[in-house]
């Protein structure tokens, strides 16, 4: 025998705690056994009727869920803000830490600008990852009974509201100005660099090379963050999101600068006809790592600065 | 013009508490999960078949409800009766009920239309 009755207590009994399985079946079978009578006993057919009753117990699943009284959520709202702000916190830095430290170990293995595919790769990787086991640890909280004691809300942890804006109009014009100057420097410097070779033609700044691919990839990256600055803006405040992609804008700048300025790739080698100094191996390699140390010592306090004002405007 | 589903969710909302009073008060008078559904429907507690069964156990888990099989019938059923802990509880809540009752109508009053 496997009537639909059947079916409909196998399906909900399915997720039901063992122990009461026999009982609930039993009543569960009488009260549904009750409902058809009911309706066969004013007129209507035993199928229909039974179909009928069965579409208004409605799912099994959830039909059975209250009988276990199980939340039908995978996080409730107990611990949903909770869940969500460490997520968020997560999130805002560890997938572009870690992925940046993989694209500098791989760009310190010889990798150049393919070091950059397995940095993006990994942070998202390490994303997925975070979201997954925060997920499934939450998920976990919430079914188990023991109710896990959240600190209250209190009126000390309103933030400040906001009295100017987070971001100053003048700071982001300056920072545009000086990205847009940056952008027209690199081209410009391969046409005027007011030193000239013997024939008086013009001798770039910049090795000429590096235009196969270095200094397209860097403008890419000045106007990404040109771009950066605008979408900062608007959003009116530091938030450690833009934390994150400002340090990774930063780095993607800085460091192929200052890994070509120590492999001493980045001064056109033919400067040293004009400039005896240069034609020295041992001036252009003091040279290349005072631009190295000086990029990396600029990133540095700038990134530490903004650190601390996005903790300030976030906290 | 309030539309249907504002309306039916706040009707839910204001309902939801009843059906557990109903049931206590029904079960003065032992009965099982169809008997019982019937009555309340009858009395002006239109209630779910699939909200009423599991609620009786929930009720019977907290010592609201007390219950007992009858396999005297042509089918054997699983009877339900209001423990006592169950009568103290529901003077409570109809205490209550009143109350709301009581402010509700002052509010009424007080307020001018």
């Amino acid at each position: 025998m496997n009537t639909l009755t059947d079916r409909y207590l196998a399906a909900t009994l399915r997720s039901v705690p063992t122990q009461r399985r026999d009982e609930i079946a039993n009543e569960l079978r009488a009260s549904i056994d009750d409902m058809i009578e009911a309706r066969t006993d004013g007129g209507q057919d035993a199928t229909t009727a039974e179909r009928e009753v069965l579409t208004e117990l409605g799912n099994p699943d959830v039909l059975a869920a209250r009988y276990a009284d199980r939340r039908l959520q995978l996080i409730g709202p107990a611990y949903y803000l909770v869940w969500l702000r460490l997520l968020k916190l997560l999130l805002s830095f560890i997938p572009a830490l870690v992925g940046t430290i993989v694209a500098i170990v791989e760009a310190a293995e010889g990798k150049g600008f393919g070091a950059i595919g397995p940095g993006i790769f990994t942070a998202i990787q390490v994303a997925v990852q975070i979201a997954f086991w925060l997920t499934v640890t939450f998920a976990i909280i919430e079914r188990t009974q023991a109710t896990v004691d959240l600190p209250g809300w209190t009126v000390d942890q309103l933030p400040a509201a906001p009295v100017r804006p987070g971001i100053p109009l003048a700071d982001t014009i300056a920072s545009v100005i000086m990205l847009v100057l940056t952008i027209g420097y690199l081209p410009f410097q391969h046409y005027q660099s007011w030193v000239h070779g013997t024939d008086g033609d013009n001798i770039p700044i910049l090795d000429p090379g590096l235009w196969r691919f270095w200094l397209p990839a860097l403008i890419v990256v000045l106007v990404a963050s040109l771009i950066f600055e605008v979408v900062k803006y608007r959003i009116g405040r530091w938030t450690w999101a833009l934390f994150g992609t400002k340090a990774l804008l930063d780095l993607a700048f800085a460091v192929p600068l200052a890994w070509l300025a120590l492999s001493d790739r980045l001064l056109n080698p033919a400067l040293g006809e004009r400039l005896s100094w240069l034609a020295d191996a041992d001036n252009r390699n003091i040279l290349g790592l005072s631009i190295a140390v000086g990029t990396a010592a600029i990133v540095v306090l700038d990134l530490v600065d903004t650190a601390l004002k996005t903790r300030r405007q976030t906290a | 013009m309030v539309s249907e589903d504002v309306l039916r969710t706040h009707l839910q909302e204001l309902r939801r508490g009843t059906v557990v009073v109903a049931s206590l008060v029904a079960l003065r008078r032992p009965d099982y999960g169809y008997a019982l559904l019937q009555r309340l429907t009858d009395h002006g507690f239109p209630v779910d078949a699939n909200t009423l069964y599991p609620l009786l156990r929930r009720l019977e888990d907290q010592g609201l409800l007390s219950s007992e099989w009858n396999t005297e019938e042509s089918r054997p059923r699983k009877f339900y009766r209001t423990s006592d802990e169950g009568e103290s509880m529901l003077g409570r809540l109809l205490d209550d009920l009143a109350a709301v009752q009581t402010s509700v109508t002052g509010l009424i009053q007080g307020v001018d239309r």
